[in-house]
């Protein structure tokens, strides 16, 4: 496929998280509000004046210093940006709005709070409640949690707007974000899916760690892009699969598992867009703030939620994610010392194949691993045993055709033969041109050659006559000298 | 030629007073030679320890004996009478936790109080009676219940369960028609301290399934007992929690899977501290008792729940007491072990009648031990505070490392979990107590809700005397793993002797009792220059052991 505009400066951006537009909004004198968590609204850090940028470290493989402080056994993200906060990478936050979600990362945030890490004098760390329901109660909890340690937090420290008006302001931007990510997602629902995973996932990413205003342009025009684009003519994959899971915000392990014979159509891990990218609807009688508890409570699959019925409904919406995206298999992750999903992700592999029919690959990984080979090899493994599942299933699941049907695809196949056909011969055309062009740099070469020698052997004999010249020369001076002796012993003796 | 020692009458004299002595008080601390009664790997006795006359009468006749009896008469009296001792063989038969822990009991007694003497031993090994007691009550009742046996299914009907980190105070409306029992207390919990092999089986199932390595392997142990079906069916309904961390929520999770029973979610907020959470923590409480109400048609009571909110402040009343005097003299007689075991299961499991009997009985003992000045721990060099939370197979670390180096543990973290009465003045002020008492639930208090928790330990320190800290190292806690290097630096700083203890909770493989006494060994040589107290206890290998 053709590529998108913008996918290298979005890769760029993705560097690091001091990135060119979040500097670019620093300097236009907006707080930057650091957050490693869904249940954290970024909705609300975009209010004017300030804006979301959830954390994330890349291309840390070896957090030594984190590892003194949170010991080697616990989950690499939660010590990935601890390690980046000690190495000054994160001394851009003005504050950073924490949850005690999950227990490292709540650790790292901890550390923040407790250290002098962020050299940043206005710099503080204020932590929430998060419910693990979604009942009245909880959400009741979750509305008064955001208005106490986040809204009037904001009001109270930089003097950020937080009426109505402002949430209002926010909730469009945000919802105009949500659109186009879910329009720019949607094209992984087409039989031939013209964004591949990798794409999405970094296009994804940059809404979650640039300032929204300023990524909005470049997300504008690639869904515009995208109306156009073409797709490959063959697909380089075999299956589809849905990735789910854990922390993720490395877009080479979807880039990874693409590389292995799949496409990856839906993303339902952290940091992805399932859940996370639905539009914020404000109900009528309900204050902006309300409305937004209640989406980041109710939308949230979060393995931390414990009531019997949305454990149940969360592998269900797992299920309903692979047929909604047309996915062959999922591919379940967790990161290794992340509690939740170590369970989450078991529980995945027993029931999603059992009561789902779906073929599951779980996976525990590290934060990153673009380099593992070991990875590699399993999802190669899976994509296979997928592939082979699906082989099977075909036959029997062919009704006899109709009439139409049948004519239909005689002539599809018919149209495949040609194309086939006229493939076959542009294939051959193309490699009689390239022999051609290949004997043609042979002659020139051998021509080169040949006249590089007859250049060198003129340049030998040149030599060799300038030095017969240079002979005679000596050869005359010798003689001139010889005949002037003469002469003077002539003249002496005629004396 | 060799010389021919000659004795003196004198001599003759001192050796007959020697023995005397010990045949009547027991042999000095020093002279004791502990290590050297165990048979190799079992960690078993060759013979008993001789402990002078009286204690050692005392022991047999008040500490077998009597337990021994009690866990046959329990048994009957629990079990329905003549009845209970078929049900509790058949539920031998059927549970293996059962059947593999129950008579390892009096070793589990014998290396809680090795070596000890006078009224520690007789206050310590109270607190032992009362965890057994306690234990067969709450089996009996599942045993009764079980439908897996063919239990009686009006037992079934008013029997509740819930997980083991919630506190058993939530039921208190209903103890007068129902019953609760906690799901893994027994098959894992209290098992694992008796009989450290039974738990394994549990974990190496869990990881069976697909679960990695890493999680809390009290967790996996948890998650193990239902996924090899080894609880039994005793209840209609259940309760559970996020308490005490993630993998608490993992196992809640996987269990529903397992269990597939009507289930109430009763999670904790974990920010306890800010005024604005108790609220929404009351509500759950009071929706947990609607849930209660609808699965067992059984009304609440509230005369029933301010009846046992007040008899279980007055267990906390007289732990304030037992602080008072370990923290203050040197006269406190229980020993760490039993101090930590007996604290983390009553303050959890709530008002029950042999907490009462137990504590009147270790009053007395008390008040005795402070009035006369009798201090059960003489040889004491370091007052030793036990933080975080501790290795489940070697509970009883605190009694060895007395025996061997002087080392007193005075209180750990888990003790000092509950510390409060709850108010019965108003439902308003109960309920708000209440939120607070759950929320401050075992390796929670200290774990969650911001660091300055967990770094109360030097005000304990403080409060209590203590010089020297054991601390725990859970290798698979993920809370205490993620503040490890603070406390480094903090012990740095304040220049205090702390030890880290590496363990895995119930899974004695990551690290044995022998490697973790080999630590202890270790510093006391090397940076604290002591010289053992009874050197026997140094190295010895007690792997097989119960």
């Amino acid at each position: 496929m053709k590529d998108l505009k913008h996918l290298i400066r979005m890769e760029n951006l993705l560097q690091q998280a001091n990135n060119e537009l979040v500097q670019e909004a620093k300097e236009e004198g907006r707080k930057a509000l650091g957050y490693t968590c869904y249940f954290m609204p970024e909705v609300l850090l975009d209010l004017p004046g300030c804006f979301s940028v959830r954390l994330r470290a890349p291309n840390c493989t070896t957090p030594v210093m984190a590892t003194y402080y949170m010991s080697g056994r616990t989950c690499h993200y939660g010590r990935s940006l601890m390690e980046r906060a000690l190495e000054g990478g994160f001394n851009f936050l003005d504050a950073q709005m924490a949850t005690e979600t999950c227990t490292v990362t709540c650790r790292f945030q901890e550390h923040l709070q407790r250290m002098d890490i962020i050299q940043n004098p206005d710099f503080f760390v204020e932590f929430m409640d998060v419910p693990f329901k979604k009942t009245e109660n909880s959400l009741l909890h979750y509305r008064k949690q955001l208005q106490a340690h986040v809204l009037d937090k904001l009001h109270e420290k930089f003097g950020i707007d937080t009426s109505d008006e402002a949430l209002l302001k926010a909730i469009d931007q945000h919802n105009e974000v949500c659109r186009l990510i879910t329009e720019i997602g949607n094209y992984r629902k087409l039989d031939i899916p013209t964004i591949t995973g990798y794409e999405f996932a970094v296009i994804q990413l940059t809404t979650l760690t640039c300032p929204k205003d300023k990524i909005l342009p470049m997300l504008r025009e690639t869904a515009k892009e995208l109306k156009t684009r073409k797709p490959d003519a063959k697909p380089t994959w075999k299956v589809k699969l849905v990735l789910a899971g854990a922390e993720n915000d490395d877009p080479d392990f979807t880039k990874l598992i693409e590389s292995c014979g799949a496409i990856v159509v839906a993303d339902r891990y952290c940091y992805g867009s399932l859940p996370g990218r639905e539009e914020i609807v404000v109900q009528e009688g309900e204050t902006p703030l309300e409305a937004i508890a209640r989406h980041y409570l109710m939308t949230s699959c979060c393995p931390r939620f414990m009531p019997q019925d949305i454990m149940r409904a969360r592998k269900k919406y797992l299920a309903d994610v692979c047929r909604e995206y047309n996915a062959d298999g999922l591919i379940v992750e967790s990161n290794k010392f992340c509690e939740y999903w170590s369970y989450e992700r078991t529980i995945d592999a027993l029931v999603i194949p059992r009561d789902f029919d779906i073929p599951t690959c779980s996976i525990e990984k590290e934060y990153i691993n673009s380099a593992s080979g070991q990875l590699r090899t399993r999802f190669q493994a899976f994509v296979e045993s997928v592939e082979l599942k699906k082989l099977h299933k075909e036959p029997a699941e062919k009704e006899e055709p109709t009439l139409k049907e049948m004519v239909e695809s005689r002539i599809e196949d018919k149209v495949e033969q040609i194309e086939d056909h006229i493939d076959d011969q542009l294939v051959k055309i193309e490699s009689a041109i390239s022999d051609i062009e290949e004997k043609r740099h042979e002659v020139k070469d051998a021509i080169e050659e040949k006249v590089g020698q007859i250049e060198d052997h003129i340049d030998d004999r040149l030599v060799k006559v300038e030095s017969a010249i240079s002979d005679i020369e000596e050869k005359r001076q010798e003689v001139k000298e010889t005949i002037k002796k003469r002469s003077r012993r002539k003249t002496r003796s005629e004396r | 030629m060799s010389e021919k020692k000659s004795y003196t009458r004198q001599d003759v004299m001192n050796k007959v007073k020697s023995l005397a002595s010990d045949f009547w008080n027991g042999k000095p601390h020093e002279e004791r030679r502990l290590g050297d009664l165990y048979v190799d790997k079992t960690g078993l006795y060759k013979h008993r320890e001789w402990r002078g006359f009286k204690d050692t009468m005392y022991y047999f006749n008040m500490i077998w004996l009597y337990n021994y009896g009690h866990m046959i008469s329990d048994i009957m009296k629990y079990g329905g009478g003549l009845k209970g001792p078929i049900l509790f063989a058949r539920g031998v038969w059927r549970y293996r936790w059962l059947g593999q822990s129950y008579l390892p009991v009096m070793h589990w007694f014998d290396r809680g109080l090795e070596g000890m003497r006078g009224e520690g031993l007789k206050a310590s090994a109270w607190h032992y009676r009362a965890m057994v007691s306690e234990t067969i009550r709450q089996f009996m009742r599942m045993l009764q219940a079980d439908q897996n046996l063919g239990g009686d299914p009006e037992i079934w009907k008013k029997t509740l369960a819930h997980d083991e980190t919630v506190w058993g105070g939530i039921f208190y409306p209903w103890r007068d028609r129902m019953d609760d029992v906690p799901l893994q207390m027994i098959p894992y919990f209290v098992t694992c301290h008796v009989n450290n092999h039974v738990v394994l089986n549990y974990i190496d199932a869990a990881q069976s399934i697909g679960l990695p390595g890493d999680p809390c392997p009290m967790c996996q142990a948890e998650a193990g007992i239902f996924i090899l079906d080894d609880v039994p069916d005793y209840f209609p309904a259940v309760v559970t929690s996020n308490e005490a961390c993630d993998g608490s929520v993992g196992t809640s999770v996987l269990q529903d899977w397992m269990m597939n029973k009507p289930l109430f979610a009763m999670p904790q907020p974990m920010q306890f501290d800010d005024p604005l959470v108790q609220e929404h923590c009351a509500r759950e409480i009071e929706e947990c008792w609607k849930f209660i109400e609808e699965q067992t048609g059984e009304k609440f009571n509230c005369e029933e729940l301010v009846k046992h909110l007040e008899r279980q402040n007055e267990l906390q009343r007289f732990e304030w007491e037992k602080w008072e005097v370990a923290a203050n003299t040197d006269y406190y007689p229980i020993n760490g072990v039993s101090q930590a075991l007996y604290r983390i299961y009553q303050s959890q499991d709530g008002d029950r009648d042999i907490w009462h009997e137990t504590d009147a009985r270790v009053k007395k003992i008390l008040e005795k031990c402070v009035e006369n000045k009798i201090n059960s721990y003489p040889l004491t060099r370091h007052r030793v505070i036990a933080w975080s939370c501790a290795p489940l197979y070697y509970s009883h670390w605190c009694t060895w490392a007395y025996n061997c180096w002087g080392l007193n543990c005075i209180i750990n973290m888990d003790s000092l979990m509950f510390d409060m009465t709850i108010r019965t003045d108003s439902y308003e002020n109960m309920l708000q107590d209440m939120a607070l008492y759950h929320e401050w639930a075992p390796m929670r208090r200290m774990a969650v809700g911001g660091m300055h928790h967990i770094f109360e330990l030097w005000e304990y320190m403080e409060r209590f005397h203590c010089d020297m800290v054991m601390m725990y190292d859970q290798l698979q806690c993920k809370g205490m793993q993620g503040v490890h290097g603070l406390f480094e630096d903090e012990f740095r700083a304040r220049n205090i002797h702390a030890i880290w203890m590496p363990h895995a909770l119930p899974d004695k493989r990551t690290v044995s009792r022998s490697e973790i006494r080999s630590i202890v060994n270790d510093y006391m040589t090397t940076i604290m220059h002591e010289e053992p107290l009874d050197p026997t206890l140094l190295e010895f290998d007690d792997s097989e052991g119960w």
